[in-house]
Order: C-alpha cells, then structure tokens, then sequence
C-alpha cells in the first residue's frame, strides 16, 4: 500500500475541544440526523476581535463587516451583532441577507449592502440607512431615483472601483502588474461619470468612499489598489467631494491545513500521479487542473492553498504594512495620513475555525482489493460540503461509535468518499482520502472549519435528500450546551432556560 | 581581444579549480564552469543569443517586441541584445521577487508585466491560467511578438551542447568529468552539457539541484515545478537533489570570501550542492589512490542580490545601528520625557502664543497636500530623522509643535528634541486625527 498521504486539518482551542468530544458529537447526529452542522458562536467574536487587534496596532479606525454570504447561521449573525456597534458590521449581498441581518439585530448604520441589487433590496437598504456599496454609476442613477420618488433620507454610498492595472504611476515607468478581470465595480478610467452623477446627487446620496475587492491572495496586487485608491479620493477631495472611507473588501484567506509539510506532500504527488510516474490519487485520475502533455505538466492547480502560514488577520497586517509602490510609505499610515477610515469585508476568514459539518458512514466496502481502497459512503452529499468545489482539500476527522476499538488497529487505509446522491460525480472529494484506520457504518466523519462557504453555501434538495440542520454549540464548564441555530441568542445560556 | 560586435564574447568562459582546502574533497577535483563571466552576466548569454538570434537578423525593420517568461537572467540578456537590434523587450512573470533585478532590466529598457497571484474565491470551472492568456496573445494574428520560449526551444539546450559542454570537455584535455553538477531552471545548461559528456563518456553521472519545495532560490525551480518545463527530462539525471536558500547563501560566502568567485546564490547552491553529495564519493575513493573531477556551474554574479541576502541573513550585510534616533526611544521615555498640548490649546498657542509656535506635519508630502493646519511646514518623519541627526533648520529658542497622525511619532519626536535641550517643544495630542475631529480647519494645499 502507498505511504498514507494526510491533509490535517488546523484545529485551533474551541473546534479541537469539539472534535474530541465524540459522544456528544453521536448523540447530536442521533438526535438531529445527518449530515449535520455545528456551529461555535463564541470563536467569530474572538476572530472580530483578532481583527480588530490589526486595526489598533496601525492605530485606524473603521469598521470590520461580516459578509453574511459566507454563512446563512442566525446564530453567527446575532453574536455578532452583540459586538461593539462602532467596531463590527455586516455586509449583505441580498433583500433577504438584509432582512435577516436586521432581524438579527443590526441597526440599518452597521450594514453595508454589496453586490447585484434589485428595487427592493436598494429601497429597503434605503430606508434603514444602511450603506450601499455601488458597483456601477447605473446602480446610482437607480439609487437616487428611488430615494427621490419615495422621499427617503439622504444614503451613504461607497464607490466600487476595478481595473486598477489600466491607470497610471502603478508601481514605476515599464512594470505592468496584471489583475484577473472582474464583473463587479467601475474601472478607475471610467470614474468621470460615476464621480459627476455623486456631484449631481449630492443631496440625496453622500458619498463616503471608495472600495474595492480584489480575487487574488497576491499582497501586491492589494497594495496597489489600496494606493490608488487613495490617490482617487485625494482627487475627490480636489473637487470639493468630502470622502473620508476606504472599503478593502475580503479575500484574507484561512489556513485549512495544519502542516506545511502535508501540503507540499500531497501536491508534488499530484503532480506525479499526472505525470503517470505514480499510481493515481484521485478518483478516475482527475488531475485538478493538471494534465500531462507528452511528459511536461500543462495547465495549473484550481486548488486553493489550503496551507497558508498567513492567513486572516495576519493577511491584513501584512497588506497593511506593506509599502505603497507609489508613495512609498505603508498602507496603514497612507490610511492614517489622509484621516481615512478603513473597511473591512471578511467572509471566510471571519468564520474561520467557527464550526464544523458531520456525516454519518452508512456503509464500507472494498474499492482496489490491490492497493486496499475503499468507497465510504455518507449520508452526506457534495452540496452539504461544499469544501471541494472551491478548491480546498482538507481530510476528516474520524469519530468512531466505539472509542475502545478504535485504539486496537490503527492500520490507514485510503478510501474514496461518496455521497447519497443517486449520481455518478457526487462524491464528497474526488481525492483518495487516508483515515488512520477503515470507519466502519455509524461512524461519523467530522469535516472541521466548514463555517465559510462550505456548509450551507451549496446544500440543496435534489432527490428529496434531507438538507443539513445547524445547532450552535458552547462549552459550559466539562460539557457542551447546544441548541437549534434559530433558538440562539447572545444573551440565552444554552439548553436551559433565560438567565 | 576585438570584438565587433559583445555578442561574440558570449561563451568560452574559464573554467577554474576550486581549492581543495575549501571544499575538503581528498580525491575529487572540483571545478567551477565560470558562467557568471559571459558580457551581460549570466549563463543565459548563450541561449538568449542562440533562441534570439534568427529572429534578431531577419529584417524586422525595428519592428516588434521580444517576449519571454522570465524574472532574471534571461530577460536581463534578451533586453541587452533587443536594444542592440532596436527592437522591445518585454517580460512575463509571476517571479519577480529580487528588486534590483527589477530596476536592472527597467533601466536596460524592458517592460515587465507581472502576473495576479492566485484566486482567493476559486472557481474551479475557471481553468484560464494567465498563461494562457499569454500564448493566446502571442498567436494573435498580426502579433509582432517574438517568443523565444525559453522552457521549451531547443535551441536552449542546443546553445549548451555547442558551447558549455564542448568547452568543459577542452579544458580538462579532452577527458569528460565524472560528475557534473547543476541547478534546474529551464534545464537548458543541464541537458545540454550532459548530452555532450555522455556522448564522450557515458559513465558520467549528472545531478541536478532543486529548490526546496517551499523555499526560493533565484533562478532554480522546485521539484514540482521542474516537470512543468517542456526541457525538463527526468533522464537527464542520474540523482536530482534539492537545496535550501541557506544552504545557497552559504555556498555563495565560501565561493566569495574563499575562493575570489563573486557568485551569486545559483553559483552557491550547485557548490553546496554537490559539495554535499560528493562528500560520500569521497569517502568511498580514500585509499584507492584513484582520482576523479567535478564540475559545477557558477550561474551569475552576487551583485543583484543583495536585498535577497539581506531579508534572509541581515548580519552578513552588518547591519548596524545608526546613532542619535526618535526609534532609539521606548514609549515609556515618550511618554515620561514628551510634552503634550491638545487641540484647544494648540489652537489657542497658534493663534495668541507670542512668539507662535512652527507647527510641523510629519505626515507624508502627499497626505500634507490633501489636508493640513495651515501655516503648518511638512518635514516627513523620515527626514526629520536624518534632521535630528544632521542638524535642524529651526533655532532652540524656536517653539515648536508636532503634529503626525494619532500623536504618537510626534511624542517621539518630542521627547527626543526634548532631550537635545530643546526648551518648548509639544506633540500635538491626539495628532491631525483629533484636530479633525474636533472641527478645527484643515486646509488643502
């Protein structure tokens, strides 16, 4: 058999604690099925407050908005929103994100609402005095309308900006530092219109400032668009526009992988399973992005860097204190010289370590007698957890039923993992996965850190399969409180009653 | 020697002996093949000129653009002998991590562009690499691009068989070493020379150096991204081995401070590299009297990396303190030694004190620009710095007030004017943050 190649997953405190606790974990999925998610309110306010820590250090001022879309939970949402009112926000990407977030208890001044937006989601961002980030001068035109006919206050909004390669003075005379194209924001070389209709509409919007996102975990590229715009609202204020914000977006990433050594492993194996020099590791030799053209590797890994030695708020002071190419000075003290607030939209990064999804094992059996591989099926399905479609690879974490004959053989096996879908491609992964030991049926699979995208972002009810339900969880002295994820409150002690 | 043209002083570099109390080797000889002396630099001399030249004499009419993905020497080559022929240069890259090898090829005249780093929200459908991109662009029809594909022309491995491996085997009398030793980039030297000394003698044995997979060495890819350069043929090696950036730099000090070879850490990684490896030969060949010889490439000069040394080993560039420094005060001497004053009373001091205090803006000229207390003169902290130590432009008898930000480098400041016997000098509490905020004016420049 080949030598088991692990991806172990970072576990941090409150989500290890967790982890080792199998009884309470079986008794859950017993109660409430599977798959299951199972999430701990307590550690996104100690990662609001990681955040936050960067932002003293740099001495800024500004706000840290969740963005919402990374996780559907109540529970994250209303813990959250027990933060300090100037420190953490929410930033919603739908009328019904908006909704929820309000219900959660965000007052309209904490909540930025971002992305494509309709009639009703600008009105009601409108109405509750929420910030819109706008992505185009159209959404602007349509913003002002709507709040000149229905007679609304006067908005805050942020203008989105892209295409920052395309302008000048980035980074010295010769040097082109390329950037993924985008669909969402106004190219810098577009901002005439977009900053003559804000002059236009000075009654009834006032403009805060600038934002942008960028999709790429390259600290350069960020720096760059951080300084530009910069610059942009130094022009703003040349012509009597008063911006004072400046909105970063997310992107600051999470470390899945605990070592780097894992990772580096498992990638250079991939790279000779391609080249055909190693027996395959993934299901019907997918290669990831990969594959062998006459013994040269083509193409690039559509993987996500699942080991990051910086990642989150470390990713941000890194960004923060990297030099301006233009300037020359670092982002946080352009930020602090020019009396700007900083911004932040963290999605992933925010829940990180947060929670984690469980799947029962219904069934074992042999796959390659040869190479020992095994199918483990769960009742699970790839749209319960998502991890695989956005790139990242991470293993389990085996939870036997029966923890005394689980420290009797403790030989690793690879297994492929498949879903309850009646479907070919529905597996869960479509890498070989080693398990330190075969599970056997009712065992159950622990994916850690789903909490981001990955567990309620694709889950759906193709053939009628159940959908996950999501419990918050709390540790109260030696055992863990829990109820359902609609039934938290910041203030309710769980599994009893109000306080 | 005359030359017409630089480009015939490309190749025919010495091959020199590495002393033998350097490197400790009892019966091995060792040599290095002294690439770094070609004219523009560097061991990619040659198959810049070999890839380059057919596209450089046709009649281009001083049309067109030389392309390559590349963030080091060859660039550095392609843009020296594009200029010759008057012609652009541009390179491609997601690699550029030495800046002076950056100013370099800017000052040569090369444009660079250099690639996004990776998708932070991946969509795994999305398999339009930059690379991509990049050839899309090449074989647009009325491209003037001439790309000479450095990992994948055989004239790069050719531009090695004709020259490097042909020069090695004259230089040691026709005889062809028994190991040669070198680092992977595009595997163009590699291959190359060790066709050549196989064709001679087949009993040669090549190794090939890495770099470590999570580790940077200028120059040298990793063993994963070794099999994603079309040159690259596991067959060529008989062991591939990898090194680490400080195994490079250490090999690069014993090359420099012993044996008078600037070379830069490439140089350094194949002469700890083999080093390393030839240390077991040796061992094996003590007592049988039998000799052997090896040779290893030394790729280029040191010069371009010294920002590479100093953020991996600082003290080999000994750096030292530099006297008289705000920095050198702790925040509790600010705080103990550094008058305050807060808005209203520096507002109050500006506006009735007799004489009126010289506010300084330590901020940024750029920041200064957008917004300042007016009447305020901008001295950025960093040359107010060298001020303390060079001489002020303003008298002891002069009151003064700092300003910064938040209020915190000006209490630096202050303290240490304070200390300079500075009668009446205060920061600004709160900084130009606090002034906003309290509503006083700022003006724009």
């Amino acid at each position: 058999m080949d030598a088991p190649l692990y991806l172990r997953p970072r576990v941090e405190p409150p989500l290890a604690a967790l982890l080792a606790d199998g009884p309470f974990l079986h008794s859950l999925a017993d109660g409430l099925g599977s798959p299951l998610n199972v999430l701990l309110p307590e550690a996104v306010a100690t990662n609001a407050a990681r955040f936050r820590a960067v932002y003293r250090r740099h001495r800024l001022t500004g706000r840290v908005y969740f963005a919402h879309k990374a996780n559907r939970s109540s529970a994250l949402l209303r813990r959250l929103a027990a933060e300090d009112p100037a420190a953490v926000g929410v930033d919603v990407a739908s009328t019904e994100e908006l909704r929820h977030a309000l219900g959660c208890g965000f007052t309209g001044d904490r909540i930025m609402a971002t992305g494509p937006k309709d009639a009703a989601f600008l009105w009601l961002a409108a109405r509750v005095g929420a910030t819109v980030n706008l992505d185009s001068p159209g959404e602007l035109e349509r913003l002002s309308a709507l709040v000149r006919a229905h007679g609304l206050g006067r908005v805050a909004v942020l203008v989105r900006l892209s295409g920052f390669e395309h302008t000048t003075g980035n980074g010295g005379a010769g040097t082109r530092l390329l950037s993924r194209r985008s669909r969402f924001g106004t190219p810098v070389r577009d901002m005439e219109e977009l900053l003559s209709a804000l002059e236009h509409n000075a009654d009834i919007v006032e403009f805060a400032g600038a934002a942008y996102h960028l999709d790429t975990t390259g600290v350069d590229e960020k720096a760059r668009a951080l300084e530009q715009c910069v610059l942009f609202m130094d022009e703003c204020r040349a012509r009597g526009l008063a911006p004072h914000t400046l909105d970063i977006g997310g992107g600051f990433g999470v470390g899945y992988v605990a070592e780097a050594e894992d990772w580096e492993r498992w990638t250079t194996a991939l790279t000779e399973a391609v080249l055909g020099v190693r027996p395959p590791m993934t299901w019907r030799g997918h290669g990831y992005g990969l594959r062998n053209e006459g013994g040269t590797v083509r193409g690039a890994t559509a993987l996500y860097p699942a080991y990051r030695p910086t990642a989150g708020p470390g990713y941000l002071d890194e960004i923060l204190s990297l030099p301006a190419p233009v300037l020359g000075r670092p982002a946080a003290t352009l930020l602090l010289e020019h009396l700007h607030d900083l911004y932040i939209e963290p999605g992933r990064s925010l829940v990180d370590q947060c929670g984690l999804s469980l799947a029962r094992v219904l069934d074992v059996r042999p796959a390659d007698t040869d190479a020992g591989h095994h199918l483990v099926h769960l009742a699970m399905n790839a749209g319960d957890m998502s991890l695989e479609e956005h790139g990242v690879l991470v293993d389990p974490v085996l939870v036997p039923r029966d923890e005394t004959a689980a420290t009797g053989d403790g030989e690793a096996v690879g297994v492929y993992l498949t879903g309850n879908l009646c479907l070919e491609g529905d597996l869960i992964t479509r890498r070989l996965v080693f398990l330190p030991r075969l599970p056997q049926a009712g065992d159950l699979l622990a994916f850690a850190n789903t909490a981001g995208y990955a567990m309620d972002f694709r889950a759906h009810h193709a053939q009628r399969q159940p959908v996950a339900r999501t419990v918050a969880v709390e540790r109260r002295g030696d055992t863990w409180r829990w109820c359902p994820d609609e039934d938290y409150w910041p203030i309710t002690p769980m599994g009893g009653a109000v306080g | 020697m005359r030359y017409d043209s630089i480009t015939e002083a490309i190749g025919n570099t010495p091959l020199v002996r590495i002393d033998p109390a350097v490197h400790g080797l009892r019966n091995i000889d060792l040599y290095a093949k002294l690439e770094m002396l070609n004219p523009f630099g560097s061991v990619k001399d040659r198959p810049a000129w070999h890839m380059a030249r057919p596209h450089l004499e046709a009649d281009t009419g001083g049309e067109g653009t030389v392309v390559e993905l590349s963030s080091g020497n060859t660039a550095k080559a392609l843009a020296l002998l594009a200029g010759m022929h008057r012609l652009r240069f541009k390179s491609v890259t997601n690699r550029m991590r030495v800046p002076e090898i950056k100013e370099l090829l800017l000052l040569i005249g090369a444009e660079i562009e250099e690639l996004p780093g990776r998708s932070e929200c991946l969509d795994p459908t999305d398999t339009d690499d930059p690379l991509t991109h990049f050839h899309r662009a090449l074989s647009d029809p009325g491209s003037t691009y001439l790309h000479t594909d450095q990992y994948f022309n055989p004239r790069n491995v050719e531009a090695h068989a004709e020259g490097t491996g042909p020069e090695i085997v004259k230089d040691l009398d026709g005889r062809v070493p028994d190991w040669f030793i070198a680092c992977v980039g595009t595997a163009g030297s590699s291959t190359g020379v060790a066709k050549v000394l196989r064709e001679h003698d087949p009993r040669v044995r090549v190794l090939g150096l890495v770099a470590h997979k999570s580790d940077f060495i200028p120059g040298i890819r990793t063993m994963d991204e070794v099999h994603e350069v079309g040159l690259f043929d596991p067959a060529t090696y008989d062991t591939i081995e990898s090194v680490t950036s400080d195994e490079a730099i250490d090999g690069m000090i014993t090359l420099i401070r012993r044996c008078g070879l600037l070379s830069g850490p490439t140089g350094g990684a194949a002469y700890e590299g083999a080093v390393r490896q030839l240390r077991y030969a040796d061992a094996e060949l003590e007592g049988t009297g039998q000799r052997r010889t090896a040779v290893f490439i030394v790729c280029d000069r040191a010069e371009s990396y010294l920002s590479y040394v100093r953020q991996r080993r600082p003290e080999l560039l000994g750096r030292t303190d530099r006297g008289r420094s705000a920095v050198a005060v702790t925040d509790a001497e600010a705080r103990a030694e550094g008058r305050v004053i807060d808005v209203h009373e520096a507002r109050r001091w500006c506006a009735e004190g007799d004489p009126r205090p010289l506010v300084v803006d330590l901020r940024s000229p750029h920041a200064y620009a957008a917004l300042h207390i007016e009447g305020s003169v901008n001295i950025v902290d960093e040359v107010f710095e060298d001020l303390l130590r060079g001489g002020l432009p303003f008298s002891k008898r002069t009151p003064v007030l700092l300003a910064c930000p938040v209020g915190e480098k000006s209490l630096r400041f202050a303290a240490a004017l304070t200390r300079m016997g500075h009668p009446d000098v205060r920061s600004l509490a709160g900084g130009i943050v606090a002034w906003r905020d309290a509503g006083a004016p700022l003006v724009r420049e």
